[in-house]
């Protein structure tokens, strides 16, 4: 690093992108003081993606320009984003699984002999130099499909140094570590900024943020908040910021008294991760169920569902055991799951919004087959009041919807069944600040009506703010039941992560 | 300044959207219109009865296989078999009736079983045993193929009853054929779009993870549909062989291949989940008015070929085009 070192390595001024009419991103600016680390937070949605994505050159701002290491660019293609020293570690990780360790950093860009040939002595020590650099040991000739996503996380990370990187970008790298590891990938982000590397830090666990992040910008809506040294800053300004009121003005407050279990289930387990699992939810309660992304969170949703096939154990309904084989069973029992991946597994992306709501209760609004279209329509219009769905018309193509309105179309297809108890995993994801309100809201007006509800989430202050009653899952059990007023997001971290 | 631009784009993106539903939509109809004016222009002849019996008739024949074609392509597959099928009817019908008129509905539910298992074994391979739906329907047309050959020693034998001539009854330009073909359509548009089964086929193909956490069974939706487009192609290939006459093991060369171009230039995704018959009739029309007026005109019958391949490469890239931004 010479003398003439601009006061920051990264400026980006005035950014603005839209997609269809929607502004992702409205005149954001962004500047990297070199050495530092700057965690950009923000809520599902706010454009950490899209900002992220503009400056790897995976996409092209509409308005707004980039200077990094005091070069202007108009933008950059992803190509010249990496030869200028800019790496992003996404969260889906981008290592070939069946090549080594050693392939992998040098991917595209092997140390060459005199024949033109892959110099595979080079390779390897060059490879064993980086990792060293970094404080990691690891077998260079070990496939990367067979290691552990932490080590996949610090092999991007090697992969990154390798191309001199001064700014490794990383998109919420701790949603799939756990603890110890999360302390080995921060020794590896101090170890980093000492060499003059610059880190912006995604992430919407703000215990992090406060413990390793130097500055921190906060986005919401597309637009920039603030950005802070983390210094002046404490908790429940960092929140005020990211989501715009403050907590007890975002979860409205439970009034319903949780009656009669309704839900039962007994030590199952599943062939995939479940291990002995027991938990019972009550008519009108919320449980919340926290644990990290692969702590068997989803995997116990799909079995209480019966999309996936219990190995031992069993599930009881309302004092009688229920045996489920398939969804449909669940379905006719009046259980409902809102699944995880809207886009993967609630949506019918080509349909109309009317086909979507009603493909749950087909049977309902048809006689001897025969679909009765004016039933349906009121059907829809009324899905359409209650919810709060912004739509054109019922046969609008679903796709065309905001994000929001498509999880609350998802609502609306699962309430149509008259559903008991409703099973949500990540009922908010991806979903803009004003739907996840209504959406909260929601779920308060079920529960009044005695709807029990199961709340997978990955975002802690929505754990602590809906719950009854909190469970943790790690490895494929749970680990803890809390109490929301007696616990707090450094607590149930603690019982996800601790070996 | 920024506001200004941003309004601005999104302006632009409406326009553009709105081109994109309508080619989608509507483009099919369009290009078939648009044709129908070329050919009123350069072989006025086409529109004379005689040619237009002879081409509504073809199209029937293809247009049945095509209805079928089209819901397996709705639930994301794709039968190759079609063809297989129309064959074995042909020959199943000559065997089992060997001429004699009596025997005329005996034969034909003989085909249609047999037919229709080919279906189900179809909708087995692929939903049990997860084979791409290319291969399970590649891999039966050999196996039948192969059965039939191997059955008739290469000689097919019997006789077609001469009972079965009357698909070639017509009245001016409208036979047998097209009111079958037209029959089936409105049964078909019907299911497709008026009944829960056919919403359950487009949830099917739209995305079936989905669609089976929402209670539908998938897989049965899935063989019942190849189940169904086997039964389509018995019922042409009864057609056909009452029309030639004879059974001729050749009779359905290209079936397959042609009844999923007219599904494409109608509109109807490889992906499935989006498509349906009106915009399959008008892909028929598309392509056997193309291919008469090849004949009118006077070229070369491989002509057809090429200009069949520039059809559905313009389909293709133009829906292409209109889907790409999601």
């Amino acid at each position: 690093m010479n003398q003439k070192e601009p006061k920051y390595i990264l400026e980006m001024h005035h950014i603005s992108k839209s997609f269809g009419g929607v502004n992702a991103l409205q005149d954001v600016s962004l500047k990297c003081s070199p050495g530092n680390v700057h965690a950009l937070v923000g809520e599902n949605g706010a454009g950490k993606s899209t900002l992220i994505k503009i400056l790897s050159g995976a996409l092209k701002a509409d308005v707004g320009e980039i200077i990094f290491k005091g070069n202007n660019h108009a933008s950059f293609s992803t190509r010249e984003a990496l030869n200028q020293g800019i790496s992003v570690i996404y969260q889906e990780l981008s290592l070939v699984l069946q090549m080594t360790v050693a392939e992998n950093i040098f991917l595209g860009r092997e140390p060459r002999n005199a024949f033109g040939l892959i110099d595979k002595v080079r390779l390897r020590s060059e490879a064993q130099d980086l990792l060293e650099q970094l404080g990691m040991k690891m077998d260079l000739d070990v496939e990367v499909g067979d290691l552990s996503v932490a080590y996949q996380q610090m092999i991007e990370i090697a992969k990154a140094l390798s191309k001199n990187a001064d700014l490794i970008v990383m998109d919420e790298p701790s949603a799939i570590l756990a603890g110890s590891e999360l302390e080995q990938l921060f020794k590896i982000i101090q170890s980093l900024i000492k060499g003059g590397v610059s880190i912006i830090y995604i992430s919407h666990r703000l215990e992090e943020v406060f413990q390793i992040a130097d500055v921190v910008s906060v986005l919401k809506d597309g637009q920039l908040v603030d950005t802070k040294p983390i210094k002046e800053l404490d908790r429940s300004q960092l929140v005020k910021m990211m989501v715009g009121r403050s907590l007890d003005e975002v979860f409205p407050v439970s009034t319903q008294k949780p009656e009669d279990i309704i839900l039962e289930a007994k030590d199952i387990s599943t062939d995939t991760i479940l291990n002995r699992v027991s938990l019972n939810i009550r008519k009108g309660e919320i449980v919340g169920l926290a644990g990290m992304v692969g702590s068997g969170r989803t995997e116990l949703a799909r079995a209480l569902f019966g999309a996936d096939m219990l190995a031992s154990g069993s599930i009881t309904l309302k004092g009688k055991k229920i045996l489920l084989n398939k969804p449909s069973d669940a379905i006719k029992k009046k259980i409902s799951l809102v699944p995880e991946d809207r886009k993967q597994q609630g949506l019918f992306i080509e349909l109309p919004i009317k086909n979507n709501i009603t493909m749950s209760i087909l049977r309902n609004i048809s006689l001897w087959g025969f679909l009765n279209w004016k039933k349906e329509t009121k059907i829809v219009e009324q899905a359409r009041k209650k919810h709060s769905i912004t739509m054109v018309s019922g046969n609008q193509e679903i796709q065309y919807l905001s994000g929001g309105n498509q999880q609350k179309v998802v609502l609306a297809k699962w309430l149509q069944t008259q559903p008991e108890v409703i099973i949500m995993d990540e009922p908010t994801r991806g979903v803009d600040v004003g739907a996840k309100f209504e959406i909260y809201q929601l779920m308060r007006l079920l529960n009044k009506a005695g709807i029990a509800i199961l709340m997978i989430s990955s975002e802690l202050i929505e754990i602590l703010g809906m719950s009854d009653r909190i469970l943790v899952m790690k490895e494929g059990s749970i680990v803890a039941e809390l109490q929301p007023s007696e616990t707090s997001e450094e607590q149930i971290i603690e019982y996800a992560t601790t070996k | 300044m920024s506001d200004m631009e941003s309004s601005y784009t999104v302006i632009q993106e409406n326009t553009r959207f709105k081109f994109r539903e309508f080619i989608t939509s509507y483009g099919v109809y369009l290009a078939l219109v648009l044709l129908l004016i070329v050919a009123a222009l350069i072989t006025p002849n086409l529109f004379e009865k005689e040619t237009l019996a002879v081409m509504f008739r073809q199209c029937a024949q293809l247009g049945i296989i095509a209805i079928g074609q089209t819901m397996v392509m709705l639930v994301a597959g794709l039968d190759l078999s079609v063809g297989g099928v129309i064959v074995i009817t042909s020959v199943v019908v000559a065997e089992v009736s060997n001429g004699k008129d009596e025997m005329i509905p005996l034969a034909i539910l003989t085909a249609l079983i047999i037919g229709m298992i080919v279906g189900l074994v179809n909708g087995l391979l692929i939903t049990k045993r997860r084979v791409p739906p290319l291969v399970a329907t590649l891999v039966m047309l050999f196996l039948i193929q192969g059965t039939q050959q191997a059955f008739t020693r290469g000689v097919p034998g019997g006789f077609v009853p001469k009972a079965m001539g009357i698909v070639n009854q017509s009245w001016g330009f409208i036979s047998i054929p097209l009111m079958v073909w037209i029959g089936l359509n409105i049964v078909f548009i019907v299911i497709l779009n008026g009944t829960s089964y056919g919403r359950r086929i487009y949830a099917t193909g739209s995305n079936p993870e989905a669609a089976r956490l929402t209670g539908i069974p998938v897989n049965l939706i899935k063989i019942s549909v190849y189940v169904l487009a086997s039964g389509l192609a018995v019922i042409s290939g009864v057609i056909l062989t009452g029309y030639v006459g004879y059974v001729d093991r050749f009779i359905a060369t290209g079936f397959d291949l042609d009844s999923i171009a007219a599904a494409v230039v109608g509109g109807t995704a490889f992906f499935g989940g989006r498509g349906g018959l009106v915009g399959t009739i008008a892909g028929v029309l598309i392509i056997q008015i193309l291919s008469t007026m090849v004949v009118l005109i006077g070229l070369e019958i491989e002509t057809q070929f090429i200009i069949k391949g520039i059809v559905i490469l313009a389909a293709v890239s133009l829906y292409g085009l209109a889907r790409k931004k999601q």
